[in-house]
């Protein structure tokens, strides 16, 4: 019922009532936020890229089409990919980082994680969560925020729902690993 | 494969003893749809985790931003939709057509439309006065007066005010400390006069007043809705040492027209 009504929603946005557009930006500031703070750590970038997002749906929501339930949340979501893409295109941050500076973000990472994780064993996920490739913690925070509909991640991926799957458990296989050696260390 | 042959796999996963072929052979299967992510116990557990951690809200400076950026778009649009307007000539037929159009549109709507788009729509419109209401009174917190203003303008964009909203005004009414903002708020309220404890709250509004523009517009609002239980305080006002000439000249004026 939400999926179709958000595609209903963006529809007129698209014809023109932009009123319906901050109906979209309530449901949907959240989940986004969670999934840019999830990949880079930082809160004011963080807003600044759902910022983006929104404005690029406003942007191109001329281009907005809609064929079946979920069309909306996996449009919005291939466009926070390409924003946030393009962000480090434009920063040339180095897709991957050696062991000092990973340890300096977890330690920063540590002083908000009170904000962030109510529980030790939360806060450990997302110390192991932190310590995977950017690809990998991707597919887990989409699968969070789109509520494991793998079909939708798939549309935002490009690839099938089993290739989803797939990576899914993929990802989840090396959490495992990471978790349990944080576990040893603590 | 068959199933026993599957739930084997499975098992031998979930009990820490699959090798890397076995491994390879479960990616395979859960890409097929055979195996679900769910029955692999120790990595569903992990996923239920990640699914239910708490995340940090974006702070309200995101909802400034993005409420700038939709006013301006809509601002854009309505700038490339302006356009000159033909004589009414030529407008006049093709004016009527279109309104026997709507007309029938409207009607075959009407009898077509299913209960559950009503409600809807209904339900559509109610959440956008709810953030209406709720930008408006977030606004008015704002400590820059031009925001202010901006919250007070939103209620002409509303069809019926809560008491919350009438109640946000007479506050901008009595306490803002920018003079705009006060005066913006009395031309907002105006469309509910009709409503007594509206009319009593503008009357005991008069009292906190100290500007001469406020209080001028307010003694005029009284004479316009012939409100004649505002008379003691406008002469309450007349009594007051402070009160500038110019005001009681016309405070004056306004009680005669009143008695």
């Amino acid at each position: 019922m939400e999926a179709l009504s958000d595609n209903v929603l963006m529809m007129r946005v698209k014809e023109g009532d932009l009123d319906k557009m901050s109906l979209l930006f309530e449901r949907y500031k959240r989940p986004l936020y969670g999934f840019f703070y999830g990949l880079n750590k930082e809160q004011e970038l963080s807003e600044d890229l759902v910022q983006n997002t929104f404005l690029r749906i406003l942007k191109y929501r001329h281009l907005f089409r809609t064929q079946g339930d979920g069309d909306f949340r996996a449009w919005m979501f291939h466009i926070a990919r390409n924003v946030n893409n393009d962000h480090h295109r434009k920063k040339r941050v180095k897709a991957t980082e050696d062991l000092e500076n990973w340890q300096e973000r977890v330690g920063h990472h540590e002083n908000q994680s009170s904000e962030m994780q109510h529980t030790e064993e939360h806060h450990m996920l997302s110390m192991a969560m932190d310590r995977l490739p950017e690809d990998k913690r991707e597919v887990l925070l989409l699968s969070k925020f789109e509520e494991k509909k793998y079909s939708e991640i798939g549309a935002v991926l490009g690839c099938t729902e089993g290739a989803v799957k797939v990576k899914v458990f993929r990802a989840l296989q090396e959490l495992k690993v990471i978790y349990k050696q944080l576990e040893k260390s603590h | 494969m068959e199933k026993t042959q599957i739930e084997e796999l499975v098992t031998k996963y979930n009990e820490g003893v699959a090798d890397p072929k076995e491994i390879k052979l479960i990616e395979q299967l859960i890409e097929s749809g055979e195996i679900d992510l769910t029955q692999l116990r120790e990595l569903s557990g992990l996923d239920e985790q990640i699914h239910k951690m708490k995340m940090l809200s974006p702070s309200l400076n995101l909802d400034d931003r993005f409420y700038a950026a939709l006013a301006n778009e809509k601002k854009h649009i309505k700038k490339e939709t302006s356009f000159s307007i033909p004589s009414l000539s030529f407008l006049f037929p093709r004016l009527a057509m279109a309104a026997v159009l709507i007309l029938s549109g409207f009607s075959v709507g009407y009898f077509l439309q299913s209960p559950a788009q009503k409600s809807e729509v209904a339900e559509l419109s109610q959440e956008v006065s709810d953030l209406k209401e709720m930008m408006m009174l977030s606004l008015l917190e704002k400590e820059s007066a031009t925001q202010r203003l901006k919250a007070v303008s939103l209620t002409s964009e509303m069809n019926e005010v809560s008491d919350k909203v009438t109640n946000a005004l007479f506050l901008a009414l009595n306490q803002d400390e920018n003079i705009n903002v006060r005066l913006a708020a009395l031309e907002a309220i105006k469309p509910y006069v009709s409503k007594s404890s509206v009319r009593t709250k503008l009357i005991e509004s008069i009292d906190s007043q100290t500007s001469p523009l406020v209080q001028v517009a307010l003694a005029e609002l009284m004479v316009s809705i012939q409100e004649k239980k505002s008379v003691n305080a406008l002469k309450q006002l007349l009594e007051n040492e402070s009160t500038p000439r110019e005001v009681k000249d016309k405070i004056s004026e306004s009680i005669k027209i009143l008695i």
